[in-house]
């Protein structure tokens, strides 16, 4: 049952990957998110070198988007125009990424500021959410419905550069989706996250737009990140495991499809509360990592001078 | 002069070819394949001509490729754990292990020692940058790297079959280092060296473990687009066949 991985050089367990990709698939297609925000840190757990584990997620999740993008784009909800917006601030977020990974690795702070990045990030987003769901669930129980769609906000309406974005039914300015999609790129190099779970609110509370589009839109440009982040990844900082990619992704595809369908028995604002408690369990894990006194406060690594 | 002392030293030879060894390995090349998770050299040998057993040890060092070593401590700053302070050790081995005979301070002096780099805390760095006290620095990678498996002294681990066969285990974790590792056997009369043998091996991958890595590094777009093309591929093949289910 043991695999050697020949970028990770290590000996692992591959029933235990395909178990991984088995059970993040599943959530992810359950949550319709990525999962990259789960699996980094478990792969890391089990004692990948997180440049390896950050490299090797993003193929995993790309694998799990896929047939949700397919199905999204079957119903004609994917606005490529703002999704190919999105991805050239993406490209550019990428490659700051990619070479912040790289300077990280030789300064030793490469898990720090993985660990620091994911505590903030999912500490907020999943704190945004639990608060979210669970005025939507209150609401819904003292009948009284949630306002769905405003205007644009007033500072995204004062910005030049307006364009129509048919799809969205929005005419904006290019520079809000271009600046989240350049952050969601740098988060995507150094988390190896899609980023589903940033750009989906993005969408919603900053650009306004439908939720009918959102979905298929946050798909198409999470897999083109995730693929372009892959090949940047692979030739910056060699660190694309393809074997471990071929076991989690083995198992992701298989679990996504199964998650999709427990995922339409359950309604959406119970489905963010879970997603919510999970995000945040997570963060807190990792935020006891950071905090907590360390067994032993030295640490080795082997290899030639970077 | 000369002519006179190869004489001498033709006439004197028998009396000094006196005690030597004799070594091999079980193997001279360990071969990374999908499957490895670490193996075991043997190192055996045979005294020649042996003389009395007492004041007499064996040394069996196996050192693998130089590396650097960096040593990082941590330090708690608005509460959380940081690395701060470094130092790194150029020019020490990836792998080392050492079986004697007896304790190392028992067959040999600490200068004798030193000189052949016998034993953990006889193994000098070729270089130390840092700009604080290297000591505990070292001795925390040397006893992380005895964790791991790859640092290892094991005196009294060599066994004797006969009055001069022996042999020894050396156990290579799956975590050690590709490259050219040697093995040296050092034969002692009275805490001096009398005879060194030196035999490589090598740890190299092999397979399809070895063309995905030659791959990552001569053609990483390649490689890269591969694996986004497998992902693709098994996310598309998946929805397929679960509409074909479905449906």
């Amino acid at each position: 049952m043991e695999i050697y991985l020949p970028i990770a050089e290590m000996s692992v367990n591959w029933v235990f990957l395909i178990g991984l990709g088995l059970g993040v698939g599943f959530l992810s297609g359950l949550f319709g998110v990525g999962g990259g925000f789960l699996m980094t840190p478990l792969l890391v757990f089990y004692g990948i070198p997180s440049t390896v584990a950050v490299g090797t997620t993003l193929s995993h999740v790309a694998a799990s988007s896929v047939s949700g993008a397919i199905t999204q784009w079957r119903r004609r909800a994917i606005d490529f125009k703002m999704a190919g917006i999105m991805l050239s601030g993406g490209v550019a977020g990428t490659l700051i990424g990619v070479w912040l990974v790289d300077h990280l690795r030789r300064q030793g702070q490469m898990d720090l500021i993985v660990s620091l990045s994911y505590v903030l990030l999912l500490g907020a987003v999943g704190a945004i959410m639990l608060k979210e769901s669970l005025d939507t669930l209150k609401a819904a129980r003292g009948g009284i419905v949630a306002p769905s769609r405003a205007v644009a906000r007033p500072w995204i309406m004062a910005l030049p550069l307006k364009t129509r974005f048919r799809q969205s039914r929005l005419y904006i300015s290019v520079i809000p989706p271009i600046v989240i999609g350049v952050f969601v790129g740098m988060l995507s190099a150094i988390m190896g996250i899609g980023g589903g779970f940033i750009v989906v609110p993005a969408m919603i509370y900053i650009l306004r737009m439908p939720t009918n589009v959102v979905l298929g839109t946050s798909l198409a440009q999470i897999i083109a990140i995730a693929a372009i982040t892959t090949v940047l990844q692979a030739n910056t900082n060699y660190a694309v495991d393809i074997l471990l990619a071929f076991f989690l992704v083995l198992g992701g595809v298989v679990g996504a499809q199964a998650g999709v369908r427990a995922g339409a028995k359950l309604r959406g604002e119970q489905l963010r509360f879970l997603l919510a408690m999970l995000v945040l369990l997570v963060a807190a894990r990792l935020a006891w990592g950071l905090v907590a006194t360390p067994a032993d406060i030295y640490s080795t690594t082997l290899g030639a001078p970077d | 002069m000369r002519p006179l002392f190869l004489a001498l030293l033709l006439f004197a030879a028998p009396a000094l070819a006196a005690e030597d060894i004799v070594s091999g390995l079980s193997q001279d090349q360990i071969e990374i394949n999908s499957s490895y998770t670490g193996a075991d050299i043997v190192v055996f040998g045979t005294i020649e001509r042996p003389a009395a057993p007492q004041g007499r040890d064996i040394v069996v060092v196996v050192r693998g490729p130089d590396t650097q070593l960096t040593v990082r401590r941590r330090d708690r700053i608005a509460g959380v754990w940081v690395n701060r302070e470094a130092a790194r050790f150029q020019g020490m081995p990836a792998f080392y292990f050492l079986a004697a005979t007896r304790p190392l301070a028992q067959i040999a002096g600490p200068e004798v020692l030193d000189r052949y780099g016998l034993g953990l805390s006889h193994l000098a760095p070729a270089t130390v940058i840092t700009h604080h006290d290297p000591q505990p620095f070292r001795e925390a990678a040397l006893r992380q790297l005895r964790a791991r498996g790859l640092y290892t002294e094991a005196p009294g681990s060599i066994d004797f079959h006969s009055e001069g066969l022996f042999k020894t285990v050396v156990p290579i974790p799956a975590a050690a280092a590709r490259g050219q590792y040697n093995v040296e056997v050092y034969l002692f009369r009275d805490g001096n060296v009398v005879s060194v043998q030196s035999t490589p091996f090598f740890i190299d991958q092999t397979g399809l473990e070895r063309r995905l890595y030659t791959l990552a590094h001569n053609s990483p777009t390649a490689y890269g687009f591969a694996a986004v093309l497998m992902a693709l591929l098994f996310g598309w093949t998946a929805s397929v066949w679960m509409r074909r289910m479905g449906s």
